[in-house]
């Protein structure tokens, strides 16, 4: 585990000298470098080999969480800020839960929930949690060039995205929530706080009589990825949080995703694992929409 | 080759590294400060090698040390002050929080950022934040006393 010879290492001001640095090599011979938590892993396994590393960690305009309109967090907003950030909506509280989990203190410390997506490890929280929220992914490829998509049209599939080589996550954005949603996650892993062997995000809007009228689900821990349960969304709209209704819709939850084997656990596992995490992930977003 | 200057324990450093260096291996052979410790090969999954980059623990194999120029560490050499240990240390002394010592430096260096954040942690927390070290001597037990012990004395 050490890395192969590398070229070059910049540390660029800003957005526009982080792309002009990028811009100086061929695709895919330079890298974004975030918290460095999941890349460098690559970079030391030599399984990436960059000639340059545009370390990102000077760039300002990529950092912070920013709720005076809605929330916005920068690609560079490390896990511990997420985790420690007492002042999120209930509607956006499956950040904190995800964020309070990932790897442990140290890994917390430095790595980035931009990093975490753009990389869009095959099991990781993130994505899941991106996606059940449906955050807005903004992205630059110049001054003048940005653009905005949902976080379903990013997040393409195990360590693929819809990010070009050239182009430098800003951030990840939501608008106020409407009243009476709250969303939760976690996941299930052999000891404590290791990847999603399977994670579940539940994101619900209720009605004054507490009856679901919009919920978002996703699924953690797939073969393909991170993935949306639409069909568990829409069994759990009309309920009004009680346990036989929860259980239904997670059993739709898990009938609607393909589940796989592997060393961890077998597929009828995981499907058993989507139904009892997700159901106490449920009943946590129900809780927290009803405020 | 860059040159890179970071201060360590209190002391500029200037040296002149190939990019690839990681973090790690600058604090142990080019600095020679030893008592920063690599458990697994450089995976991250082991935190022996945890040191405190301005004041936040993290683990030096997971970075280039070009990473930290222009910032400041501080290894489990520069915990101690002119040789009086902190209260984690003795407190790591009188509950017996170690066997091989190995995983020692990262677990220090790591619950003292630990206990600064948070002087009153429960059992849970405790264990809760060793989650990133691995100890293969003691269960932990005697090392979630000395933790226990040393919030005590700091809260």
């Amino acid at each position: 585990m050490f890395p192969a010879n590398i070229d070059d290492y910049v540390r660029p001001e800003s957005v526009e000298e982080a792309l002009a640095a990028v811009a100086k090599y061929d695709e895919g011979e330079s890298v974004f470098l975030a918290g460095g938590q999941s890349l460098m892993q690559a970079i030391k396994s030599r399984i990436v080999r960059p000639r340059c590393i545009v370390d990102l960690q000077n760039v300002d305009k990529l950092r912070g969480i920013d709720q005076t309109s809605g929330l916005t967090i920068g690609a560079m907003a490390r896990y511990v800020e997420i985790a420690e950030c007492k002042t999120l909506p209930p509607a956006y509280a499956a950040l904190n839960d995800a964020a309070c989990h990932v790897g442990d203190r140290q890994v917390r410390n430095r790595g980035t929930i931009g990093g975490s997506i753009c990389w869009n490890y095959v099991a990781s929280c993130m994505p899941a949690v991106v996606l059940a929220l449906n955050g807005t992914i903004t992205l630059a490829s110049s001054k003048a060039s940005i653009r905005e998509m949902d976080a379903q049209d990013f997040l393409l599939g195990p360590f693929e995205t819809a990010r070009e080589d050239n182009e430098i996550l800003l951030s990840i954005s939501w608008p106020s929530p409407p009243a009476s949603t709250g969303s939760a996650y976690k996941k299930w892993g052999l000891v404590t706080d290791s990847l999603p062997v399977v994670g579940i995000c539940v994101n619900v809007t209720l009605d004054p009589e507490g009856v679901c009228i919009a919920a978002r689900v996703a699924v953690a821990g797939l073969a393909d990825g991170a993935q949306l349960s639409v069909p568990g969304a829409e069994a759990i709209v009309g309920s009004d949080g009680s346990g036989d209704s929860i259980t239904a819709a997670m059993a739709t939850v898990a009938g609607s995703v393909e589940t796989h084997t592997d060393h961890w656990a077998d597929a009828e596992y995981r499907d058993q694992l989507i139904c009892s995490v997700g159901a106490e992930v449920t009943a946590t977003a129900f809780r927290r929409a009803h405020g | 080759m860059k040159t890179i200057n970071i201060k360590i324990n209190g002391s500029m450093y200037t040296e002149t590294v190939p990019v690839r260096m990681l973090l790690v291996d600058f604090v142990r052979e080019t600095i020679g400060l030893t008592g920063t410790h690599v458990g697994c090969t450089y995976e991250g999954v082991c935190g022996a090698c945890t040191i405190h980059l301005d004041g936040e623990a993290v683990k030096s194999c997971l970075m280039l040390a070009i990473q930290a120029d222009g910032h400041e560490i501080t290894t489990v050499e520069g915990l101690a002050n002119n040789s009086e240990q902190t209260p984690l240390q003795t407190a790591f002394n009188e509950q017996h929080g170690l066997q091989c010592g190995f995983c020692t430096p990262g677990i220090l260096m790591n619950m003292t950022e630990f206990l600064a954040k948070n002087p009153n942690p429960t059992d849970e927390e405790i264990r809760q934040g060793l989650i990133g070290n691995l100890c293969r001597c003691t269960g932990y037990v005697h090392i979630v006393n000395a933790v226990r012990e040393a919030a005590k004395i700091i809260g």
